[in-house]
């Protein structure tokens, strides 16, 4: 019953400082999204430089850090709402030019279009796509049920409780059939309980779709408890940040490995580290 | 609906109804004292029997129907070509810097001259027949609903833009299905502002001449002292800005089913 956690302190242009109980092998050789030495400059400031990370297809990585760390800069450079000022963010071996349906967003506030119903809402990206009226039904209908919405299809966004619109936030985006989700602390807003079941959520129908998800957050707990890595982020203006594999039992989807010694343990050493 | 919700409708139903109510009151009591003379404030009693008269038998000779025909045609068509176009214009502005810059100076430097002031310049170009009375009204529903739509097409949330466009969303489905309706509550809110304003530059624009409309009953009336039937005529205009106004009010809370519900 020990979790093997390994740690990498990955500083470009150093060699990898710490490494704890060493047992995975390095990443595989082709990442599904991968930056290279990427910078960002806003107004004259730099929010991050000679960022580089990749990642596998399937992994979920969490980036943990403090408000301005930078942490929703590199999802919005991902999501291509943003684009870099040096260095070159790939996906699937191509640059990435902006926002398309293959990296789907889940927001903070949810940013359902209030107008439309919740199979609306759902089925989005179909009607952007021209599909016809009875496939958006259906997959809206699909979705619906895969997120526990069923029955609310006619509902509108504003009869929801917070944590109903986040599952068709999650809905829109999973309908659009994306190779990565994005997801900008999405359950932040929510209470205790919620947040739970709707984290549990995401490690389920990731287990079903297979999906690349980069989640962004600042709660240690969430972070732990989804990540097969964590990036700790605290400052990227020179492009350093630590890296942690998370290895606990699987199925991950399960309220249990909140209790697992691992959990704990992971959780109180990245508390420390950025605590000092 | 729960009890305590009905007894607010009905306390708002009460007081909507109380305070007109109270005005012709006192009105009554204004008149009846006999401080004022009637050629100033007429009575309710003479005002309601010019009124009478003139629903039955029209004004110099032509029916009332006419008369509010005509004005309904003219704030009718300067109202809704003025605000599709508004609307139009407004949106563009609001998203293409490119149609901001060519709009903004023209349509600033027009908006804050009071259009009683163009009159002179509208006869001088357009005469005093139907089209210089609307081409009045429809400027002021134009600038009106420029402004709105503008404003309405900013209040776009910067999340959901990016949503639409990381879910496929091309230029035009963007603004079909986020900018728009973002825009709509505003655009209703600008389409009872420019109702109102467009019955006001009515009664203006019939000062043009002619010998039909509301405004020219009024101005007509009040030329000859015929002050019950100024009145008159000021209370169908009235009306038909209060029914317009409540029209409009119905149709958006429909239409903007969403508003204030977050």
């Amino acid at each position: 019953m020990n979790p093997s956690v390994r740690v990498l302190s990955i500083v470009p242009d150093k060699p990898v400082e710490v490494a704890v109980d060493e047992t995975g092998a390095p990443a595989p050789a082709k990442p599904m999204l991968k930056f290279e030495r990427v910078g960002f400059e806003y107004d004259g400031r730099t929010i991050m430089s000679n960022v580089s990370f990749g990642i596998r297809p399937g992994e979920l990585v969490a980036l943990l850090g403090p408000s301005g760390c930078g942490k929703t800069t590199i999802l919005n450079l991902v999501a291509g709402f943003l684009q870099p000022t040096e260095g070159v963010a790939f996906i699937d071996n191509r640059e990435i030019a902006g926002p398309s349906p293959d990296r789907g967003v889940v927001f903070q506030a949810a940013a359902l279009f209030d107008w439309m119903t919740v199979a609306d809402n759902i089925s989005f990206s179909l009607r952007c796509a021209g599909r016809p009226k009875a496939e958006r039904r259906q997959v809206a209908e699909e979705m619906a049920a895969l997120v526990g919405l069923s029955g609310f299809e006619n509902s509108y966004p504003y009869q929801l409780s917070g944590g109903m619109r986040q599952r068709v936030g999650l809905a829109r985006v999973l309908a659009a059939k994306p190779k990565v989700m994005l997801m900008d602390e999405p359950f932040s807003a929510l209470d205790v309980q919620t947040r739970e079941v709707l984290q549990e959520e995401v490690l389920r129908i990731r287990e079903r779709t297979g999906c690349t998800i980069l989640f962004v957050t600042h709660s240690i707990d969430e972070a732990v408890f989804l990540g097969d890595r964590i990036f700790l982020l605290t400052d990227l203006k020179d492009g350093a940040f630590d890296e942690l594999a998370v290895d606990l039992p699987s199925p991950r989807a399960t309220g249990e490995n909140r209790l697992h010694p691992g959990f704990i343990r992971l959780r109180e050493m990245i508390y420390r580290k950025m605590r000092h | 609906m729960n009890s305590a919700a009905l007894l607010a409708k009905r306390r708002y139903l009460a007081l909507a109804i109380l305070s007109p109510l109270s005005i012709l009151l006192l009105w009554t009591f204004v008149t009846v004292q006999g401080a004022v003379p009637a050629t100033i404030l007429p009575s309710p009693a003479a005002v309601t029997a010019s009124f009478l008269d003139m629903i039955q038998r029209g004004y110099s000779g032509i029916g009332i129907w006419t008369h509010i025909g005509a004005s309904l045609w003219r704030v009718g068509i300067a109202f809704v070509a003025g605000s599709a176009l508004g609307i139009a214009i407004g949106l563009l502005r609001g998203r293409v810097p490119a149609v901001d810059a060519l709009f903004i100076v023209p349509s600033e430097l027009v908006r804050p001259i009071p259009p009683l002031g163009l009159i002179p310049l509208f006869i001088l170009w357009f005469g005093i027949g139907e089209l210089s009375k609307i081409l009045l009204i429809f400027l002021s529903v134009l600038l009106i609903m420029m402004v709105n739509a503008q404003a309405g097409s900013r209040s776009c949330a910067l999340d959901a833009l990016r949503a639409a466009q990381s879910m496929g969303a091309g230029r035009w489905q963007t603004f079909r299905f986020v900018v728009l309706p973002s825009a709509l509550p505003q655009i209703m809110t600008g389409l009872r502002v420019s109702m109102g304003t467009g019955l006001t530059i009515l009664v203006a624009s019939e000062l043009l001449g002619g010998d039909r409309g509301l405004g020219f009953v009024i101005l007509d009336a009040s030329s000859f002292f015929r002050t019950t039937y100024v009145f008159a005529g000021i209370i169908l205009i009235g009306l038909i800005g209060l029914i317009s106004d409540r029209g409009i009010a119905y149709i958006a809370k429909r239409v903007v089913h969403w508003e204030g519900k977050r």
